[in-house]
């Protein structure tokens, strides 16, 4: 079975391009309000296995649509050579430069592949298409047309009643907005278009739909080693005796600290790009972000705790849980005689213990080692407070939300705005208390094991998801 | 076997980590490739194939040596344990002539192996580890992460093998001592005890071997005549008695020091096949491997990058004044339904062309167009209004070149892109692809106008002048 094709074609400087870009997951497509900015048609297949189960083309925008019409009108005689006296046109035209691009649009079209028009529903209806969309139906192939908006203003209504008189089917589709199940539902309807294409169309959408799941729980897993890393990270530094001498205590700290933050910060960003290249965003305006994120919302900032870090209460709730389960292990050695009062008092210290110090965002402290062998070792980290933890997860799942909800057609530069409200107050209480309990074994310096990692780890996807829904109702 | 497996499982985790930074769309893409190879092949894949698979396509690396570190551990165990092995034997069988060699201080060194090879069996199971700062102190590099939950089960594999070469030494040495020493064993204790009870232990504890060794077994009589007490140390029983000990000291040691730790080192040696197989299963990075190889690989159709391949955007020219004019031309629906006043007035003919009118239609009116413009006297000019948001296309640049070459040649035609809501500026993006347009045509006859540039009041002046005449 032949793969279906689709050309994406209309007028220029409408989105063809960005539509491409959307659902080929490609942010390397030249993108630009320019017309002529496509000059050739490109494929985008979708692949599985190496096996195509639909193909994209990327098409240059009329230049010539009246003269091409007719041209052809010219040369029918009747409707059903229409579609012969498009190829001829091509044939004829190959080397015209003035026909150049309509012959690019016109060649998949020739070959069997379905239209996708193009138009900007931003902008007024004009009846200036009324000769591309007549070429096309002069074509004979299934066809769909997109009205995309690139601007602020809405024509659409105007624009799909026009359309309805020339295509099959007429879709709304955001390139830069639309949410991914809107991608899923347009290739739906993609599939609808001929019965053959339904069946590869809809396997299509199974395997994007296993992707983006996919990526949630490996983007998860990133998020949880970066705060395992961050959380027990330590500074250390080796000095002699003459440097120990030289080199007084607050300088010492004072260059440890630096490097403490700059390392973190790295990590961080590693973070960030590690994720990115997950959806396949690879080029994310990320240096001013950077810059914007860091003079406004430094990670160690105060402003960033109140952002991201949570509330004594949630501290407290989770210190409980936390605590509870260290004291039900002394019910479980007294064989259940202490009748759970273990788990009980575990609970009220882990409570106190949060609630008290919790709020604070204490720094990691200087440590110095004693004099051995003529030398010193001088330690600063790991940082001694949970909040530290959750200001860098709630940047990471905020990153991380906003990567998997951008289209491959943006451009934008990506705006990392914090937070108003405690949104991980949203997370059930068993995820909270994995997360909580992870935090403080790190802090602690006590390594993580394979499977508190993955606790961690499918807590983190939770608390994505807790993000997300509260990110929906918040719209 | 165990060491294979181990040895598999540190691999296994090092091409992990090595994996780290890869991008999963690459990893996903190997494995399932190799994946669909094994299928064409008629095989299942599984983590030795993979490895296989992944050390033939990179160059060989250097021996990892946490193995070396852990056979160097226990070869010192090994070696500790056979000096300590002779030395113990050399204390438990002193006998210089005078005092009996207690049995039961013997008994109670046995019974003492036995509990520490299973307290070792026990840690291991439960993987505490309390000689873990041993480990620190003479690890250089800190374990691996796959090796750490391993680390109780391959201590204890140490522990057991000197426990093995300790009491391998020490039965050695007790039959060495037995040769070459007149040996003289007895039994002695503070406690209330009758030679009865301590036959009936002693036959209890040589239940294993009483039948395939009965002289290893004492008899009654030989637990009454070798009993002494500290009065009376030299006893009254025959000497020759107090040698025929010999043979169940012999049993024993091997019973119960030997043959503990030779079965718990072939169970921890089980136990480490067990749970490093089970470890490499559970791996994290074995769940991904697993998911990638049975999931098709997608690939969305990003390979293809032309991001550099931007147009040149950068606009040079500049808006011009509105020219004075003879001919106004709305180019594609431009100005529909009606022209502003302010730009309408003045002229002496105003044409539609372009959008869906004919291409015959668009050559009238570049001919009326044409004879109006050679009418006017001095500076002759037309203006072309157009939508702002529309791209200047190439039928656009083929009516001008066509009017260019009828016209007059010194005819100024000014483009003036119009933005949906008449009485506001076009926005600056559009106005530049215009300029562009402009400046690509080659023409410097073609300028671009603003209509917000044109002083509406002059322009109705010049109307009603028009009007005089």
């Amino acid at each position: 079975m032949v793969a279906p094709v689709f050309a994406v074609v209309g007028h220029p400087n409408k989105g063809k391009s960005s539509i491409v870009a959307t659902l080929s997951q490609n942010d390397a497509i030249a993108i630009a309000l320019e017309p002529g900015t496509t000059r050739q048609r490109q494929e985008y297949p979708l692949t599985v296995d190496g096996k195509t189960l639909y193909t994209l083309v990327d098409t240059p925008g009329f230049q010539r649509p009246r003269r091409v019409l007719e041209w052809l009108e010219a040369h029918s005689v009747s409707a059903s050579d229409r579609a012969e006296t498009i190829e001829a046109f091509i044939v004829q035209h190959r080397d015209d430069r003035g026909f150049t691009d309509e012959c690019e649009l016109l060649t998949p079209l020739t070959e069997g592949a379905g239209i996708i028009y193009v138009v900007d529903g931003s902008v007024p209806y004009s009846a200036q298409h009324e000769a591309e969309m007549a070429i096309l139906r002069w074509t004979g192939r299934p066809s769909l047309a997109l009205i995309n908006s690139i601007g602020e203003d809405d024509y659409s209504d105007t624009w799909a009643r026009a359309l309805g008189q020339f295509f099959q089917v007429v879709r709304k589709f955001d390139a830069v907005s639309a949410p991914f199940e809107q991608h899923i539902s347009l290739l739906r309807a993609f599939g609808q278009l001929e019965p053959a294409w339904e069946r590869p169309l809809e396997q299509a959408t199974t395997f994007l739909l296993a992707q983006r799941r996919q990526r949630q729980v490996e983007a998860a897993s990133l998020i949880a080693r970066t705060l395992e890393e961050m959380m027990s990270f330590r500074e250390k530094r080796t000095l002699t005796t003459l440097q120990t001498s030289e080199l007084p205590d607050d300088e010492l700290a004072r260059q440890l600290r630096t490097s403490w933050y700059d390392n973190q910060r790295k990590r961080e960003q590693h973070l960030r790009i590690a994720i990115e290249k997950l959806y396949e965003h690879h080029r994310v305006e990320r240096q001013e972000a950077e810059l914007e994120w860091h003079s406004e919302h430094d990670l160690f900032s105060e402003n960033s705790r109140k952002a991201w870090g949570v509330n004594r209460r949630y501290l407290a709730t989770a210190g409980f849980g936390a605590g509870a389960v260290s004291g039900a292990g002394v019910d479980a050695l007294a064989l259940g005689h202490s009748l759970g009062a273990g788990a009980l008092v575990g609970g009220l210290i882990g409570a106190a213990g949060s609630y008290f110090y919790g709020d604070r965002l204490t720094l990691p402290v200087l440590n110095t080692g004693v004099l051995t062998n003529g030398l010193r070792t001088a330690t600063f980290g790991p940082v001694q407070d949970s909040q530290f933890g959750y200001v860098v997860l709630g940047r990471a799942i905020n990153h991380w939300w906003h990567i998997s909800h951008r289209n491959h057609a943006g451009r934008d530069l990506l705006d990392l705005a914090p937070a108003d409200n405690h949104w991980l107050e949203h997370l059930d209480r068993a995820n909270r208390q994995v997360i909580h309990r992870a935090l403080a074994r790190c802090r602690k310096q006590r390594a993580l094991d394979e499977k508190t990692r993955l606790a961690l780890a499918g807590a983190i996807e939770q608390a994505m998801a807790a993000y997300d829904n509260w990110r929906l109702n918040r719209a | 076997m165990p060491e294979s497996t181990i040895r598999r499982l540190l691999e296994f985790d090092d091409q992990v980590q090595r994996d780290r930074d890869q991008s999963p769309a690459f990893l996903h893409r190997r494995d399932r490739r190799f994946a669909l190879d094994c299928r064409d092949k008629g095989l299942a894949p599984d983590p030795d194939q993979w490895l296989q698979h992944v050390r033939n396509l990179r160059p060989s690396l250097p021996a990892d040596d946490t193995l070396r570190r852990w056979r160097h551990l226990t070869a010192g165990f090994a070696l500790v344990g056979s000096i300590a092995g002779i030395m113990a034997m050399l204390g438990l069988l002193f006998y210089d002539g005078g005092q009996r060699i207690n049995l039961t201080v013997i008994l109670a060194f046995v019974l003492l192996q036995c509990l520490l090879a299973a307290i070792t069996t026990i840690q291991a199971f439960f993987g505490w580890q309390p000689w873990r700062w041993l480990l620190r102190k003479f690890s250089g590099t800190p374990a691996s992460t796959a090796l750490r939950p391993l680390q109780p089960i391959l201590m204890a594999r140490a522990a057991h093998t000197g426990g093995l070469l300790f009491g391998i030494a020490g039965l050695i040495t007790l039959l060495v001592l037995v040769v070459i020493q007149d040996l003289a064993f007895g039994w002695s204790t503070t406690l209330d005890t009758g030679s009865d009870s301590y036959y009936e232990l002693l036959a209890f504890m040589a239940t294993p071997w009483h039948n395939f060794w009965p002289a290893a077994v004492p008899d009654r009589e030989l637990v009454d005549a070798t009993r002494f007490f500290r009065s009376n140390s030299q006893g009254a029983a025959d000497p020759a008695l107090w040698g025929r000990w010999w043979p169940f000291v012999t049993m024993l040691w091997a019973t119960y020091t030997i043959l503990p730790r030779l079965v718990l080192l072939a169970v921890t040696a089980l136990h480490t096949l067990i749970r490093a197989r089970r470890e490499l299963a559970r791996h994290p990075g074995m769940i991904a491997l697993q998911y990638r190889m049975e999931t098709p690989a997608l690939e969305t159709g990003n390979r293809h990058n032309d991001a550099a391949d931007q147009p040149d955007t950068s606009t040079r020219g500049q808006l011009h004044p509105l020219p004075d004019g003879q001919v106004l031309i709305r180019w594609a629906g431009a100005g529909e339904p009606e022209l502003p006043d302010a730009l309408s007035a003045g002229y002496q003919q105003i044409f539609t062309a372009g959008g869906n009118a004919s291409l015959e239609h668009d050559n009238g009116v570049i001919e009326k167009a044409g004879k109006a413009l050679a009418s006017a006297s001095a500076s002759p000019g037309a203006v072309v209004v157009t939508r702002s948001w529309e791209p200047p296309t190439g039928e656009l640049a083929d009516f001008l070149g066509q009017a260019r070459k009828s016209w007059p040649v010194r005819t100024v035609i000014a483009l003036v892109p119009m933005a949906a809501e008449p009485d506001q500026p076009p926005p600056e993006h559009q106005l530049s692809q215009w300029l562009r347009f402009a400046a690509r045509s080659g023409d410097s006859q073609l300028v671009v106008s603003a209509l917000d540039m044109a002083s509406p009041q002059g322009r109705m002046n010049r109307a009603l002048q028009e009007d005089h005449k």
